[in-house]
């Protein structure tokens, strides 16, 4: 297999890249120091549990790489020696008010499943873990909003939803570890974002601390919050509103900017009702034209029930057999049996989710009928009940953990327009293939019906090379801005895709971010080293 | 190998929450709007009679449901997976299934005219036990009411000479169906298009019961009363300690630790 030193250099090569524009600010920045480590000692209520203090002893320091150096792909190790859990708000704003004033940069860190290393700091910032703030405050029966802290693992969100008869509107697949700040802070997609839209709809309000410390309440409830009398400043808040229309909507900047403008603290997020019915079918077909047929046949039969729809390649499939498959074994077997003229068969995952089993079992039977007896499909596995509704999900979750097995992945995540989805895919692979880069799997699995595609590139014998590298992006890249996509789907910025931003976007755009970053956070003291070029 | 019946239930599907509903009634259940799937068990012994359908040409697989109109869905499935046939007794949609109104007793005394009435019926193959009554009785009744070898729990069924449990053939056998004894297929498309066609006869229970002879009220009464539904405690929270020597105190306080 391969040495984790390798991996590490390569990871390491971003952490250079010096920011066009924050590079005279980021010059300014310090590490903590000991006298740091007391101040924060004494401000947070249960220091032994909320200072992690490197310099203290071998044992802490590895714990702070193995758990926030480290990122989930571990290709970029930051070298933090302090890692700060505040359990409130009022912790928070006083750690980055400190911060501000003393230039020390903070690197803001949730569940770590991010796959572009913006939670992993660059150098020796501070580590501000949001693990200990993770209260569900409530639920309103009537409107669903739910507010918490951002802390909260994303599955524990869904448990409580569900037991009060709703649906958390976000479902990706580490979900067990990640957490919603984090996700509000990458705007997170996964696989209901077809049905529900994305955060910037869902979130109707936050609780963020700025980098001076004040803290900003956009239409949250703080009610329930017993810091009022300890809060840095007080400021007027409504109660979680469906609708407001009064001033900017500051915090749709907030969604999405990875914690470079504010940490967020608490969110606010509209629950669907939970549907009660909810069917899951794989359907094998031979090309990508089926593909656009069953998408179009999809909006027609299965209309408003219609919850996600998920591509798998055979490329991917194969290596989740080898690698992943768990309780899917069997099923992955039948699978990859079927009968297909192609020999590369696309698998395809249609959810549908409603309140009437008959009548949505109704529509799901004829969606499948009607494809199969236009042979659009080869095949197609119904789930008949919840056990074989997991499984095939299972399927659908295992790609990642599965091609992370099989070598050293490239990882990509691209938007392209739906009717040229698979071209990407394909026209890498055909580029690998002309290329001297030996060894090669282009795997492609994804949010097909939001036009997202993970694209990995599976390295059989990667020595290194990080020209190799480079030039596997350049190839990736230049494919999908030929075809004006977006080179960074749902996954984000972080530190692995901050060069390519400047050449995506016109130069007003970039101007005004600037701008923005340098009104909220003047000493860029938040996640330095990342997301702007 | 000539004819295997399957009698299957409509269940509550086994992911879902039970929630009491006392405004039904003092045994009442939430029923609306919940999902309901083929028993589990019921699932593993379709797929053990399709599994010996493949082995011996000619055997035919049939599907016997009792239950509301619905069960049709449930019998549709059975054909998705293989089974050639299926009989639907369909009862009034106010009768409960899980051992409120319809008891295994009542469930067997059907069953057994109908084996009687299908002739030709070399196997009865059930699930262990049904996920909303558990009651696990349905198999033996019915092998003592037709007076046939049973095995039950089967977690494996050996169909040749050797090995630790071997069906011998002989007519109205009864076996119920254990966890480990096989992994139930998908229902696939080329197999979903075909069971559109295969028959379902339908007939409702009254009808059902006066031509095996059975007397109605007999059936629809409950041979045991149903004292108390409840759902199960809460959870309590966890103590949280504040180290291990506390830890250890507590331990020793509740006698777990010597």
């Amino acid at each position: 297999m391969f040495s984790l030193t390798r991996r590490l250099s390569f990871g390491l090569r971003y952490t250079n890249v010096p920011s066009r524009r924050n590079e005279s600010n980021s010059k300014k920045l310090r590490g903590p120091a000991a006298q740091d480590v007391s101040y924060f000692r004494s401000v947070l209520t249960r220091p032994s549990h909320s200072v992690l203090d490197g310099t203290a002893s071998h044992d802490v320091k590895d714990e702070i790489d193995k758990k926030y150096n480290t990122d989930w792909t571990r290709h970029y190790k930051g070298s933090s020696d302090l890692v700060l859990r505040p359990q409130t708000t009022w912790e928070v704003s006083s750690i980055l008010k400190y911060c501000n004033e003393n230039h020390i940069g903070v690197t803001t860190q949730g569940g770590n499943t991010g796959l572009c290393g913006g939670a992993t700091p660059i150098s020796n910032e501070v580590v501000l873990s949001m693990e200990y703030m993770n209260r569900i405050y409530k639920l309103d029966e009537y409107s669903g909003v739910m507010t918490c802290d951002a802390g909260c693992i994303l599955q524990s969100l869904h448990d409580y939803a569900e037991e009060k008869g709703f649906l958390f509107p976000l479902d990706i697949g580490s979900k067990g570890t990640c957490q919603i700040g984090g996700n509000v802070s990458t705007n997170a997609g996964g696989h209901h974002f077809f049905r529900f839209g994305g955060m910037h709809g869902t979130v109707v309000g936050m609780e963020v601390v700025l980098a001076d410390g004040r803290v900003l309440r956009l239409n949250i409830d703080n009610s329930e919050d017993g810091n009022n009398e300890r809060t840095h400043q007080f400021q007027q808040s409504s109660a979680s509103l469906r609708k407001d229309n009064t001033g900017y909507d500051l915090k749709q900047l907030f969604i999405g900017g990875e914690g470079t403008l504010g940490i967020v603290t608490k969110v606010a997020v509209a629950c669907p009702a939970l549907p009660t019915s909810k069917n899951v079918a794989l359907l094998v077909c031979n090309s990508y034209n089926d593909v656009l047929q069953i998408l179009k046949t999809s909006k027609e039969e299965l209309g408003e029930i219609l919850s996600a729809i998920e591509l798998i390649d055979s490329n991917t499939m194969n290596f989740i057999q080898k690698y992943g498959a768990g309780n899917g074994d069997h099923l992955i077997t039948e699978l990859l049996s079927s009968e297909t003229t192609s020999k590369q068969p696309l698998f395809i995952l249609v959810e549908s989710q409603g309140c009437n089993q008959e009548s949505d079992f109704s529509k799901m039977d004829s969606f499948l009928t009607s494809l199969y007896e236009s042979s659009t499909i080869e095949n197609g596995f119904l789930a008949q009940d919840s056990k074989q509704i997991e499984e095939i999900w299972g399927l659908r979750e295992a790609c990642n953990p599965s091609v992370a097995q099989a070598g050293y992945v490239h990882k990509f995540d691209v938007s392209i327009g739906i009717e040229s989805y698979m071209e990407v895919a394909e026209e890498v692979s055909d580029a690998l293939k002309k290329s001297n880069l030996p060894d090669l799997t282009v795997c492609c699995w994804g949010h097909v019906a939001d036009g997202n595609a993970h694209i990995n590139i599976i390295s059989g014998q990667f020595d290194g090379d990080v020209n190799e590298a480079e030039a596997i992006e350049n190839i990736v890249y230049s494919s999908v801005m030929k075809r004006k996509g977006s080179i960074s789907a749902e996954h984000g910025i972080g530190q692995s895709k901050r060069k390519y931003i400047g050449q995506t976007k016109d130069e007003a755009v970039l101007e005004l971010m600037s701008q923005v970053k340098n009104l909220f956070d003047p000493n860029f003291i938040l996640n330095p080293g990342k997301y702007l070029p | 190998m000539r004819k295997i019946l399957v009698p299957i239930k409509r269940v509550i599907d086994y992911a879902q929450k039970i929630r009491v509903d006392s405004s039904k009634g003092p045994q009442g259940v939430q029923l609306k709007n919940v999902k309901m799937s083929m028993n589990p068990f019921c699932e593993i012994a379709v797929e053990e009679a399709i599994q010996l359908k493949e082995k011996n040409k000619g055997a035919e697989v049939v599907a016997i449901s009792v239950g509301p109109k619905q069960c049709t869905e449930t019998i549709r499935t059975a054909l998705a997976m293989g089974a050639d046939r299926g009989i639907h007794i369909e009862t009034k949609p106010d009768v409960r299934g899980d051992y409120v109104d319809l008891q295994p007793w009542a469930i067997a005394s059907l069953l057994k005219g109908i084996v009687e009435k299908e002739d030709a019926v070399d196997l009865v193959l059930l699930g262990k036990q049904s996920i909303d009554s558990d009651c696990g009785q349905t198999g033996p009744l019915l092998a003592g009411l037709l007076n046939a070898p049973q095995a039950t729990f089967a977690a494996n069924i050996e169909r040749g000479d050797d090995g630790s449990f071997t069906v011998e053939r002989e007519t109205d056998t009864v076996i119920t169906c254990d966890l480990r004894l096989n992994t139930p297929r998908y229902p696939t498309m080329p197999n979903i298009m075909k069971a559109k066609k295969k028959p379902v006869d339908t007939i409702s229970l009254e009808d059902m019961v006066k031509e095996l002879g059975l007397d109605l009220d007999e059936v629809l009464t409950p041979q045991n009363e149903v004292v108390e539904v409840y759902e199960p405690p809460p959870r309590k929270e966890g103590e949280t300690v504040g180290s291990i020597d506390e830890l250890l105190g507590k331990l020793k306080e509740k006698g777990l630790v010597a």
